[in-house]
């Protein structure tokens, strides 16, 4: 993916841009709002990320300015602390993703990930297919190798998540704010306990296993290679 | 000012007392007067002048304070003690100083009447009068005088006791800035206004004192409990640096240095919520919420969790509970309470979510059957940092329930922290919105 990224902390600049690049992404700096919002407009983009607090222009005028000039580019937001305040405002202006610092690479790396694909995909689809598993978005029903799979609604919607990111990293916080509307970190183990008993009701008795552990990142779900 | 307003109040007192008496002296003279010439007249048969004369004339010879005159239409002196007068009736006073009849007598007050043919004068020596005039003046001048020192005197006592104690004051202030936040101002047993003010002030100084006392904790506590992290963080990343030519190694070890740094983040970051929370600064962007539903979410969150503890969480949550308030703030808070529920009990427990409207109050308890908290330390559990003895190795950063009261407060709510026989019961009471 190329990606723009504003921000004025070199560090952190130098972080997010090692981490990415690591992960194949193509990656070009703006130290300021102006020049961020400049480039952002002038050039061709997969995703923009923006800090909250910039030199010139703060990150929240140039989300909005950019959206007002109808682009349509992802953003994920950067934001320091996680006043509710700061991620409702950025979302409202118009980002379409957030990252309290300081975050985790994976985090950003699953975050990033899950913005490139946000676009392509318009379309209305209304099942999800991967390997022998059926999820009908419209009856909410499951099947596993034609075989029904009774969940309860949260289930679902936990599958139904994992599904739309299938391939992709998905991370315990991801999770929370999609699935429960949670936007603290409970600091157990809640997460966890959902995926064992969606696992348990997805992949038990079967050969090929779905849903995948990634030590230290999060969740995916995947047709193993 | 304080001599001169006692003077005031004696002046007007003086003159008062002053021309009341002179007045009833008059008075008194007038009396008698008047007395003494209807007595001549009534003794003089057919009020004739020759009749009259005879009286006074006998009663002049008998000095008896009295002083008489008559005198005839020409202006001669018939009979008594006095100079010839112009006839002029009624109430007269008579300034000069005169001479007659071997009795010396200054001023008179007397009264005159007209008779056919004659004038009748009977006067009273106003010397009395004005001895008594004198007198008064004179303790009243004396009186003034001492009262006017008294007040002085008193004035510069008591100002001299209120400037020693404010003195005081001050000295202890000062003392109290300079080091000793122990020291407090003396309070009298007067019960006066400096000892209310003493008193106040004490107060203040004691609830200051206390937030010092707090801050002081929460430092040490806060060094604390980062030391360990930090300590162990150190040593992983010694053991890293050495394992140069094991690079499996180093890696699991710098993986496992991250997550011990994330947990040292995770405590600033909840230090740094609860601040921000407290700050308050939101009130204002409250919204309704259904209540109902968000702890039915949060339910449903922590259930599977529970059940693989071998604990049992069982809700009964009235439909439709509508507070003021942020929701995720209002989210974090229940779920802290559940969390602490749930970490806090052994195997087997049961935590209760119980929510029901009362009158103007949605009271929403986490009860759980577990091993409670004892009383005196119920208040304790809420600040930060503050684990039980029991609790103290079980994971989390003995800040949970600090949060939760933070987020208590900036919604106007009450947390409360009872036995449930056995247990603990943590009732939250918030207003109702509709």
């Amino acid at each position: 993916m190329r990606i723009l990224l504003i921000e004025d902390d070199r560090e952190t600049a130098h972080y997010i841009s090692l981490g990415l690049s690591g992960d194949g992404h193509e990656i070009c700096m703006a130290g300021n709002g102006r020049e961020g919002l400049q480039r952002a407009s002038l050039e061709k983009w997969d995703l923009l990320i923006v800090d909250r607090m910039l030199p010139e222009l703060d990150g929240l005028s140039v989300v909005q300015a950019l959206r007002q000039a109808g682009t349509v580019t992802p953003v994920l937001f950067l934001t320091t602390l996680g006043g509710v305040d700061d991620r409702v405002t950025g979302l409202n202006a118009g980002a379409d993703d957030y990252l309290v610092k300081p975050f985790s690479f994976a985090e950003l790396l699953a975050r990033v990930a899950a913005l490139g694909r946000r676009t392509p995909r318009l379309a209305v689809e209304t099942t999800l297919t991967i390997a022998d598993l059926e999820i009908d978005l419209l009856a909410r029903t499951v099947m596993r190798g034609g075989i029904p799979v009774e969940l309860l609604p949260r289930e679902f919607r936990l599958l139904e998540y994992l599904a739309r990111h299938m391939d992709q990293t998905v991370t315990r916080a991801m999770l929370l704010e999609n699935v429960w509307d949670v936007h603290f970190d409970p600091n157990t183990t809640v997460v966890e306990t959902h995926i064992s008993r969606l696992r348990s009701k997805i992949d038990r008795g079967q050969s090929i296993p779905l849903i995948h552990t990634l030590r230290g990142a999060g969740y995916t779900l995947r047709v193993p290679i | 000012m304080y001599a001169t307003l006692t003077g005031i109040s004696f002046l007007i007192l003086f003159s008062v007392i002053f021309l009341s008496t002179t007045r009833f002296m008059r008075h008194q003279i007038d009396d008698s007067v008047a007395s003494e010439v209807g007595e001549i007249l009534a003794d003089s048969p057919g009020r004739s002048v020759d009749a009259i004369q005879g009286v006074v004339q006998a009663l002049a010879k008998h000095p008896s304070g009295f002083y008489y005159l008559l005198q005839d239409a020409n202006g001669a002196v018939r009979a008594g003690n006095l100079p010839a007068l112009d006839p002029r009736e009624g109430i007269r006073e008579w300034p000069q100083v005169a001479q007659g009849a071997g009795s010396a007598f200054s001023a008179l007050r007397g009264r005159g009447v007209n008779l056919p043919g004659a004038y009748l004068f009977v006067g009273w020596s106003t010397h009395q009068l004005l001895e008594m005039e004198e007198m008064v003046v004179g303790s009243f001048a004396w009186g003034l005088a001492a009262s006017i020192a008294l007040a002085l005197a008193g004035g510069l006592i008591m100002s001299g006791r209120l400037m020693h104690r404010i003195e005081t004051v001050s000295q202890t202030s000062r003392d109290i800035i300079g080091e000793d936040l122990q020291q407090r101002l003396p309070v009298t047993r007067a019960g006066d206004e400096l000892d209310h003010l003493a008193g106040s002030i004490n107060a203040m100084l004691d609830r200051i004192a206390g937030l010092m006392k707090d801050l002081r904790q929460v430092t040490t506590d806060i060094a604390h409990d980062l030391r360990t992290p930090l300590t162990r963080l150190r040593q992983r990343l010694e053991l890293a640096n050495h394992a140069e030519n094991d690079t499996e190694l180093a890696r699991t070890t710098l993986a496992s240095a991250v997550v011990e740094i994330d947990s040292i983040l995770a405590i600033f970051s909840s230090l740094l919520h609860i601040a921000q929370i407290e700050s308050g600064a939101r009130r204002q962007e409250f919204a309704v919420v259904q209540l109902s539903e968000l702890l039915a979410t949060i339910g449903e969150l922590y259930r599977p969790m529970a059940e693989e503890n071998g604990q049992v969480l069982v809700e009964t949550i009235e439909p439709v509970l509508m507070v003021k308030g942020e929701r995720e703030l209002l989210m974090q808070l229940f779920a802290n309470l559940i969390e602490n529920g749930l970490r806090h009990t052994p195997r087997g427990s049961t935590i209760a979510i119980l929510a029901r409207r009362a009158e103007r109050f949605v009271c929403v308890s986490v009860v759980d059957n577990g091993p409670g908290i004892p009383q005196q330390l119920r208040g304790k559990v809420l600040q930060r940092f503050f684990r039980l003895e029991s609790s103290r190795t079980t994971a989390g950063s003995g800040l949970g329930l600090s949060l939760a009261s933070a987020i208590v407060k900036v919604h106007d709510a009450t947390l409360e922290l009872s036995d449930a026989n056995p247990g603990l019961n943590a009732t939250v009471r918030l207003e109702a919105s509709t």
